[in-house]
């Protein structure tokens, strides 16, 4: 072998050692808080956090689901997870459909005022909603909607629509010019072709949107203890409320059960869609 | 089949008039081509023609009918775009019926429809196929099917065969010629490709900045153009241009260099103004070699260089400050060296203006 490619092989190894070293430090927390919710309490106080389970088992995680206390409420995750699904259908949904209906008018029709309403998207999008949730607040308990599940999912939409337009209006843009046309000569009018046209070719940007909404909606916390009220409290808003209990002995192995429980879903979705994800991003330059 | 009638016609993208009162008379079953470089408006109007785009002014007239202000589908059109614009998630079939569909027409008749464009167009065999499992050939067939199925009155068509292979565009430009044959359809054709424009039409609109620089026939416009611009857009190579000074008087000529070129059968339009500058326009195939001896309506000129194109030689020639092209047979440009004498056929000069451009 030749100096040189001993010298290649050596950095070679080094890339690796460097590479592995990284994945693990930055697995470290994750495999922490797996480990910690497969052990038993007493085991969790008696050893290390970096310890492995001695008998591994889903006691955590079946209290944590069926049976962990907010305060006084020992009803358990499940019912946050639930409240996060009926707020998360119809917000998704409709932020979706409200967003593609917006980014192919703005795209594809002349609008009058097109320029200055894109301006407005494009400060909704990047505007830091801390700034607005007061007048937010004040607005919904006017029209006496505040604290319920049509309040939140508003909000939702509300909030998802500048992104999701801009999305849409971008996917669009980069579709012929000429289809829109064609369509109009064969006498479709706006909602036709939309339906019939470019719907069936949106499908992977479809995909993308629904991802970004799921995973944006099921995250969020400030939104859902604002304006969700007590009685539709979302998951996360629920596991924050189990691990700052203080009362008793605290639980470690059934909060970190209970917080990958809330990360399952949006985990499982980039695990199953990555693909249509990458697909979808790059699927600006569609041809025929 | 039907009339088009374009009056007046004007639009604005800003300060940019890319439509300067633009009149155009198509009759029934005319091959009307819009010729003109980029930009030159020429498919702004086909779409203003359309009702894909708005204007500022003007009326548009379809079959004796104002349709200025009508929706697109209302205009009794029909329209093939440059890149197809086929819908890219229907097969060739629904792409076909979509429209008729939209109208509510009934089934056995978009059967009978799609049916019969099929076969004039032999897609037959594609008609379940998506756009993406098509050639680019058999996509624009689709496409030209789709504007058939609508039996529209005028057929619209926007550079329908710029994206295609040189030996497919020659293809269906023999297609496009044998469906307005066969139909007798009214079309209006925009393109950029002179050879398109020439071996199509019935009649050219040259287009230049939005106006319409001559309307005529194919062998009108290339014989006698109108306008500088006409004469140098179409033919390939283009005409040549030498300038030349007007020598006024019972008999007429052109002093170019130090030759002197009668005029008395050239019609002009107007009586011609004494010594003036004009500009003598010649196509290259009416330049020939001189016989030996000769020396009656020549110029000596220096030889460049040949360009054998295999029927013929193309000459190019340096004559004062001027390069000169010449379509020679390819036997006699194989003995030209150096300097050389040659022959200008005057029955088929054209003299413009350089000031207005026009013709005189």
């Amino acid at each position: 072998m030749t100096a040189a490619g001993a010298n290649a092989r050596i950095g070679r190894i080094g890339l690796y050692v460097l590479l592995i070293w990284t994945c693990l430090f930055f697995s470290i927390p994750l495999l922490v808080v797996i480990a910690t919710s497969l052990k038993s309490s007493d085991e969790v106080r008696a050893f290390s956090i970096f310890s492995l389970p001695t008998e591994p088992s889903f006691a955590a995680w079946i209290k944590a689901w069926f049976a962990a206390c907010t305060g006084l409420n020992c009803g358990g995750v499940h019912v946050g997870f639930w409240n996060s699904v009926r707020i998360l259908i119809p917000s998704v949904a409709i932020s979706v459909m409200a967003g593609s209906v917006t980014g192919y008018a703005l795209s594809h029709w002349r609008v009058r005022g097109a320029n200055i309403i894109m301006l407005f998207l494009l400060l909704g999008a990047f505007i830091p909603y801390q700034v607005i949730l007061y007048p937010l607040v004040k607005m919904f308990s006017t029209i006496g909607i505040y604290s319920s599940l049509p309040c939140i999912v508003a909000v939702h939409v509300l909030f998802g629509l500048p992104v999701m337009s801009l999305l849409f209006r971008n996917f669009y843009a980069g579709l012929p010019e000429e289809l829109v046309k064609a369509a109009r000569i064969d006498g479709a009018g706006f909602w036709r072709i939309f339906v019939w046209v470019m719907l069936p070719l949106s499908v992977n940007i479809l995909i993308v949107a629904t991802i970004l909404q799921t995973t944006g909606i099921w995250n969020d916390y400030l939104l859902g203890l604002i304006f969700a009220g007590r009685d539709n409290m979302p998951m996360t808003v629920q596991l924050n409320a189990i691990s700052t209990t203080s009362t008793g002995v605290i639980e470690y192995n059934v909060n970190t059960a209970a917080a990958l429980l809330t990360a399952l879903p949006p985990l499982l979705i980039y695990f199953t869609s990555g693909r249509y994800f990458v697909r979808g991003i790059t699927a600006g330059a569609v041809k025929g | 089949m039907s009339t088009v009638s374009v009056s007046k016609l004007s639009k604005s993208f800003g300060p940019l008039r890319v439509l300067q009162d633009i009149d155009l008379a198509v009759e029934a079953g005319e091959f009307t081509v819009l010729l003109g470089p980029s930009g030159c408006g020429k498919s702004t109007l086909l779409n203003a023609i359309a009702g894909l785009e708005d204007t500022d002014g003007g009326i548009i007239e379809i079959g004796g009918e104002d349709v200025t202000q009508r929706e697109p589908s209302k205009r009794g059109i029909a329209m093939v775009f440059q890149s197809y614009a086929l819908y890219p998630t229907m097969t060739a079939r629904s792409n076909l019926s979509f429209g008729l569909r939209v109208k509510s027409v009934p089934k056995r008749e978009v059967q009978r429809r799609v049916e019969w464009a099929a076969s004039l167009l032999q897609i037959n065999e594609l008609l379940d196929r998506k756009p993406s499992q098509m050639s680019g050939g058999q996509r624009q067939r689709v496409a030209i099917g789709r504007a058939l199925v609508q039996q529209a009155k005028v057929f619209l068509f926007d550079e329908p065969l710029s994206n295609l292979d040189a030996k497919l565009r020659t293809e269906m430009r023999v297609e496009l010629k044998r469906l307005h044959k066969e139909l007798g359809a009214t079309i209006i054709y925009v393109t950029h490709d002179q050879i398109e424009a020439m071996t199509l039409a019935t009649r050219i609109a040259v287009m230049r900045g939005g106006r319409i620089e001559q309307y005529a026939a194919p062998d009108n416009l290339y014989e006698q153009p109108a306008t500088l611009f006409v004469a140098g857009f179409v033919g390939s190579p283009a005409m040549n241009f030498l300038s030349a000074e007007l020598i006024g008087g019972t008999v007429p000529a052109a002093r170019c260099g130090s030759t002197v070129f009668p005029l008395n059968s050239y019609p002009f339009r107007a009586s011609p103004n004494d010594s003036r500058n004009i500009v003598v326009g010649i196509r290259p195939e009416h330049i020939t070699l001189a016989r030996p001896g000769s020396t009656e309506h020549t110029i000596e000129v220096e030889t460049l260089f040949m360009e054998p194109m295999g029927a013929d030689t193309l000459g190019w020639f340096q004559f004062a400050e001027q390069r000169i092209a010449a379509r020679l047979p390819p036997q006699q440009a194989r003995s030209i060296d150096g300097r050389a004498r040659l022959a200008l056929a005057l029955d088929h000069i054209s003299l413009f203006d350089p000031a207005s451009e026009a013709r005189l």
